[in-house]
């Protein structure tokens, strides 16, 4: 049969990572913040809500004067489990892995990450967890969170 | 507002098929038309499509000109293709409804469909994952199995809900999945199988989980004056109900109660003019386990955080208080998205018609249908009465 010249290897157009510079998002700075190690979002400046995620204009007051506030770097457990089958196309080799609600420590925010250091039977909810950022090979970042020893 | 009716259900075998996305099509399309033999296709002006990751599994945009064709039908008023994930297939019937109640059409085919299946595993879960918000829940590894797995921890942390209650629920709906051809799971389990099936995400085991599934579904709709050119007993839709809320998983009202499946549920039956004591059967989006469990205590059938016991008293089996999920649910069918929806009103459609075996047969006057998608921030829900 006739070699048709098909790619050797299939990419995804995308991933599962957001772009992150000013060219693609216009919340490139929560990336900038994430290289520092700072976990941010936004707050309206005119009504004075706090939203995750980071936002261009506030759904409450249709505001679009948005304001980087810091977030706290460490939660705790809400909720988690760990992903042992399934895992979508670029974490299959990661599995097992442990995911999590986290609820920030002082703060209305909660967000969802993977928990670092830990397998599913060694957390119980309410434990400890710090900010981890994770670079890409590209060059973009992540955040995950790391367990505290209890 | 006219009245609206089903007049007549198609469906495929389900399960991992060797068949592409059109040829379910044509096979739900076969047994529709089969069902209605007096239908004149010439005379079907609307087509309502619903698949939820048709771009991504079956590599096809535009679905619904495809399966018009698959189908042989040239709808003149209106086509369209609804998506809304899991709901996708009741979402469909819901604005056929819409457009034969208010006189914009006379007669639609809904179709819900889906191929799920295709070589890659991890595409398939990547494209499940993006039912989810991508780029903040996502991009964590979170699709279906991890979400629900949230759930059913929150639910047992803050409920006392065990392990064998979840598991009871897969038990139940495989049991009456063994008496249905079209199921792809038709087989009984055990509850030590259940707990002791494969790890996929914790307190979640494979079993607490509905399948990777290939499969189509369709109904015929018209409004009453017409429904008796194709039937002699049409099932008319009294209520619906739908309700959404929330998109990130942290932004949700809450994890352990689904404020948006109570709002749903209360429309659907200040609708109909009916209550929950008034069905007589029920399907119920038990994606997981743990959701037919909260969805007995959110539709109101017991105390919040009771649905454990409601399970293993018996009481959503036949014979008792709320006979639920008779054609096997989604654990014992497994869950083409789009398919899903118009197969759970078919159920309750073949069961007014005394078209079920009897092993699960219960006849009845009202039925419920429930559908949930995404992170379980969108509910919709059906009221069916038998007519005549």
């Amino acid at each position: 049969m006739g070699d048709l010249g098909e790619p050797q290897e299939v990419r995804f157009a995308f991933d599962f990572y957001p772009l992150q510079g000013p060219e693609h998002t216009r919340i490139w700075r929560f990336f900038q913040h994430l290289k520092e190690g700072r976990l941010t979002t936004t707050k309206c400046t005119a009504c004075g809500v706090l939203l995750w995620q980071p936002r261009v204009v506030c759904p409450a007051c249709n505001g679009d004067a948005l304001e980087w506030v810091d977030l706290p770097p460490t939660g705790r457990l809400f909720a988690f489990t760990a992903v042992y089958a399934g895992a979508p196309l670029g974490l299959e080799r990661d599995v097992p892995f442990v995911v999590a609600v986290v609820e920030l420590d002082g703060s209305p925010v909660k967000v969802v990450a993977r928990v670092d250091g830990a397998t599913y039977e060694d957390l119980r909810i309410g434990d400890p967890v710090s900010l981890k950022v994770v670079e890409l090979q590209d060059g973009r970042v992540w955040f995950r969170f790391f367990r505290v020893r209890r | 507002m006219r009245k609206v009716a089903i007049v007549g259900t198609g469906l495929t075998k389900w399960g991992v098929r060797g068949a592409t996305y059109k040829e379910l099509v044509q096979e739900t399309g076969k047994d529709l038309f089969d069902d209605v033999p007096n239908l004149d296709k010439k005379r079907v002006d609307s087509l309502f499509v619903g698949s939820a990751l048709v771009d991504r599994l079956a590599f096809q945009a535009y679905p619904a000109p495809i399966v018009a064709e698959q189908l042989g039908l040239a709808p003149t008023r209106m086509a369209m293709r609804t998506e809304m994930a899991c709901v996708s297939g009741q979402s469909a019937i819901r604005v056929a409804y819409a457009s034969i109640a208010s006189g914009l059409s006379d007669l639609a085919v809904v179709v819900g469909a889906e191929k799920m299946n295709i070589p890659s595993m991890p595409e398939i879960q990547a494209s499940m994952a993006c039912v989810l918000d991508r780029e903040w829940d996502g991009v964590n590894g979170l699709n279906a199995p991890p979400y629900f797995a949230l759930v059913a921890q929150r639910h047992m942390h803050e409920y006392g809900t065990t392990e064998e209650q979840l598991a009871e629920v897969s038990v139940k709906n495989h049991d009456y999945a063994a008496t249905n051809p079209y199921a792809h799971f038709p087989k009984r389990v055990t509850r030590e199988k259940v707990l002791g099936s494969a790890k996929i995400a914790p307190p979640l085991k494979l079993l607490d989980c509905s399948g990777i599934t290939d499969g189509a579904a369709a109904v015929l709709m018209t409004h009453a004056d017409a429904a008796k050119e194709y039937t002699d007993t049409p099932v008319f839709i009294e209520g619906l109900g739908q309700s959404l809320s929330g998109s990130l998983v942290v932004n949700l009202e809450s994890l352990t109660t689904w404020l948006p499946l109570r709002r749903a549920a209360s429309e659907a039956f200040r609708m109909a003019g009916v209550t929950i004591h008034d069905i007589d059967l029920a399907e119920t989006h038990d994606c997981f386990t743990i959701s037919e469990i909260m969805e007995y205590e959110d539709l109101g059938l017991c105390a919040k955080g009771d649905g454990g016991t409601f399970v293993m008293e018996g009481q959503s089996r036949i014979g008792g208080e709320f006979p639920t999920n008779l054609r096997g649910g989604l654990l014992g069918c497994g869950h083409p998205l789009g398919a899903t929806g118009v197969a759970q009103a078919i159920e309750v459609t073949r069961q007014f018609k005394g078209q079920v075996p009897p092993e699960r047969s219960v006849g009845g006057e009202w039925g419920l249908c429930h559908n949930l998608s995404g992170n379980a921030n969108n509910h919709a829900v059906m009221i069916l009465h038998r007519g005549g």
